[in-house]
């Protein structure tokens, strides 16, 4: 019964010191984002505002994204339209290449990790450079990101401080965070100050007016746009809202959401290609499209990318980012894992305990459970469900159709309580792993109730009775 | 035939089942009795700093005071006359490369989260961001209590890019630890005017 995200999982909390630090630091950030909902009163309508938006966005998004292309033209942008990553990817290498460009600094985007554009573009030769320091030690380290919002979350400081000796020259033995930063704040500088042309992700395209904003804390978007001749955007298409009153709901939203902060550092509105330059958008479906055909599914493509649920997501805190299949984790990532491929992705279906904190959330509402809960159901119309499970429903099926039999077996269950360990916890029974099983009743509620002998009830009938 | 672009709206079209309304945006939202004092609050809160500029206080006196290190100053204020550089006089951003402090202007503070809007005022831009320090001038009557009232007033200027800036750069990426200082600003001072 164990799915690929259990087996990743059993590694990570081997490592116990870890597993409860990671679980934590995350929790400490929920609680964070609690601290900045309950200081609003309107939390709860921000939530249900920014829902509605984007229900109503994404079900007129063909009306949307032809209003902000046509701004977002008009202001000066070249617009591209991608079918899929490759697609994306070509488009990308082929306005470097038109620019001679060799150096490409890049701030964060979760949508150049699903296209892979990175391997694309440096087996094309083109220095790629992360620019948010958690994107860059990963990228130093050869990684992936373990979380959207915070991606070098499961490494520790000592992990980092001895990547940067080797890479960036720091002192032996020194991890203290600020001077390890500061150390990538001199190493990237010098990046940002030689690059060819700068990449960015967006977070909101604004259909009135062609705005295309993102929210950093670092500054490293801006680093990256301010200085190099060539500003490339690579936008979901799903990121499009209508209109400046809008953004305002989900600017509020947002870093509240995502780390407890009242608002990142930064909120840059790129409206026109600064003076001298080129800014080029590059609008992506890869897969968004069918799922506005998927009603069970259709809400996945209100996501904004704040890693709320992740970080309240009790299975993602204790088996970390790693332990998923799909790039994106958590409660999100299983599902936009599904909405790609059911058959690839479906092993983190069982990263779920079905407790709904990732509903209670998420800032746009997104019925990420329940999707879970759906896609479960239809485990084995793709040829995916465990088993053991499926053996075990069959028999129980079969036990519950016979009133005899079921009574016989109950009757007899308080033997296994007799049993040598090694009966019951066995590589057999998967419910033993980890856990003790419960203790059978020597008799069963069904035969007390029977002899009168539940006192509780009988206590209580008296009580109401006098 | 038919363009990329009419072929995915197309695509899109032919997907969506269901329609859903726009909402009334008419949020009741939070409001503060004293928005100099919550603005102030709030900088704190995000690593930055807000200082009320006393009537007959020098402006360029106060700035020195608070910057005695700093010496290649940017701004293109007609009021810092001690600035060292002007960004509107620089033929490339990277002349801007290694500068310790710029002053530039806001146009609207926000109380509940102390961000700034800074529309781009000046030729090149990256002086909000690659300065050592930044020193915003805000009029203290420019603050509003929220996101939506600032995004009902926000004007963008002929450059067309504007930024909300909200305290100095910081980053949490290493073991959750708040550095203050990651690629822009290491410091920022609000003066409210």
């Amino acid at each position: 019964m164990s799915t690929k995200h259990t087996k990743a999982a059993d590694r990570f909390i081997a490592n116990k010191a870890q597993e409860v630090w990671h679980n934590q630091t995350l929790r400490f950030v929920r609680d964070k984002r609690d601290n900045m909902a309950m200081q609003l009163p309107e939390w709860e309508t921000l939530r249900e505002t920014a829902h509605q938006i984007k229900m109503h966005t994404i079900t007129h998004l063909d009306h949307y994204l032809n209003e902000f292309s046509m701004h977002a033209e008009a202001n000066g942008v070249l617009v591209h339209w991608a079918k899929d990553a490759d697609e994306h990817n070509q488009i990308v290498y082929s306005i470097l290449q038109s620019h001679g460009v060799k150096k490409l600094v890049k701030s964060k985007s979760m949508l150049t990790e699903e296209c892979h554009l990175n391997p694309f573009l440096i087996e094309k030769g083109i220095d790629v450079v992360e620019s948010d320091l958690g994107e860059r030690i990963l990228q130093l380290m050869h990684k992936a990101p373990s979380h959207i919002v915070m991606p070098a979350i499961h490494l520790k400081r000592q992990d980092v401080g001895r990547l940067f000796e080797t890479k960036l020259n720091t002192e032996k033995d020194n991890s203290d965070p600020t001077y390890l930063t500061q150390a990538a704040r001199v190493h990237l500088r010098q990046e940002f100050l030689t690059a060819g042309a700068a990449m960015t992700g967006a977070n909101f395209g604004v259909a009135s007016t062609g705005d295309v904003v993102v929210c950093t804390n670092e500054g490293n978007a801006d680093m990256g746009t301010a200085l190099s001749p060539l500003h490339i955007i690579s936008m979901g298409m799903e990121k499009v809202i209508p209109d400046l009153k809008s953004l305002a709901v989900f600017i509020r939203l947002l870093a509240r959401s995502a780390t407890g902060q009242p608002v990142t550092a930064y909120t840059s509105h790129y409206r026109k290609p600064r003076e001298g330059s080129e800014m080029h958008l590059v609008i992506v479906d890869n897969g968004r499209s069918n799922m506005l055909g998927n009603e069970d599914h259709l809400q996945t493509l209100k996501c904004i990318r704040c890693g709320a649920c992740m970080n309240t997501c009790p299975v993602y805190r204790r088996s970390g980012g790693y332990s998923y299949t799909y790039f994106i984790p958590g409660p999100i990532g299983i599902n936009l894992g599904m909405s790609r491929s059911p058959e690839k992705y479906s092993d983190n279906l069982s990263a779920c305990s079905l407790c709904y904190s990732c509903n209670n959330v998420c800032p746009v509402k997104i019925d990420l459970a329940d999707q879970i809960y759906k896609w479960r159901q239809k485990l084995d119309s793709f040829g995916k469900a465990d088993p053991a499970k499926k053996n075990l429903s069959v028999g129980m099926a079969f036990l519950f159709k016979r009133p005899v039999l079921f009574q016989t077996g109950l009757k007899m269950a308080p033997v296994i309580n007799r049993m040598p360990r090694f009966f019951v916890y066995n590589g057999l029974n998967d419910w033993g792993k980890g856990r003790e099983m419960p203790h059978f009743a020597i008799h069963s509620f069904a035969a007390l109730w029977k002899k009168g002998k539940i006192s509780g009830a009988n206590q209580k009938k008296k009580n109401a009775e006098s | 035939m038919q363009s990329r672009k009419e072929e995915l709206l197309e695509r899109i079209r032919t997907k969506i089942r269901v329609t859903c309304d726009m909402p009334d945006l008419l949020i009741d939202s939070i409001t503060f009795p004293d928005r100099v004092a919550q603005f102030k609050v709030m900088l704190q809160a995000v690593g930055g700093e807000a200082i009320e500029l006393v009537q007959g206080e020098n402006m360029q006196e106060l700035i020195c005071s608070r910057f005695p290190e700093s010496k290649i100053i940017a701004s293109n204020l007609p009021e810092i006359s001690f600035a060292t550089i002007n960004p509107d006089q620089v033929d490339d951003p990277h002349e801007l490369a290694y500068i310790d402090l710029a002053i530039i202007r806001g146009e609207i503070g926000v109380a509940e989260n102390a961000c700034i809007w800074i529309p781009q005022m000046m030729k090149e831009r990256v002086v909000c961001f690659i300065a050592e320090y930044l020193v915003v001038l805000l009029e203290r009557s420019a603050l509003v209590n929220n996101m939506h009232e600032a995004y009902e007033q926000i004007s963008f200027h002929d450059k067309e890019f504007g930024v909300f800036i909200s305290g100095p750069s910081k980053t949490a990426d290493i073991e959750q630890a708040l550095v203050i200082g990651a690629h822009g600003a290491k410091g920022v001072l609000v003066i409210l005017t």
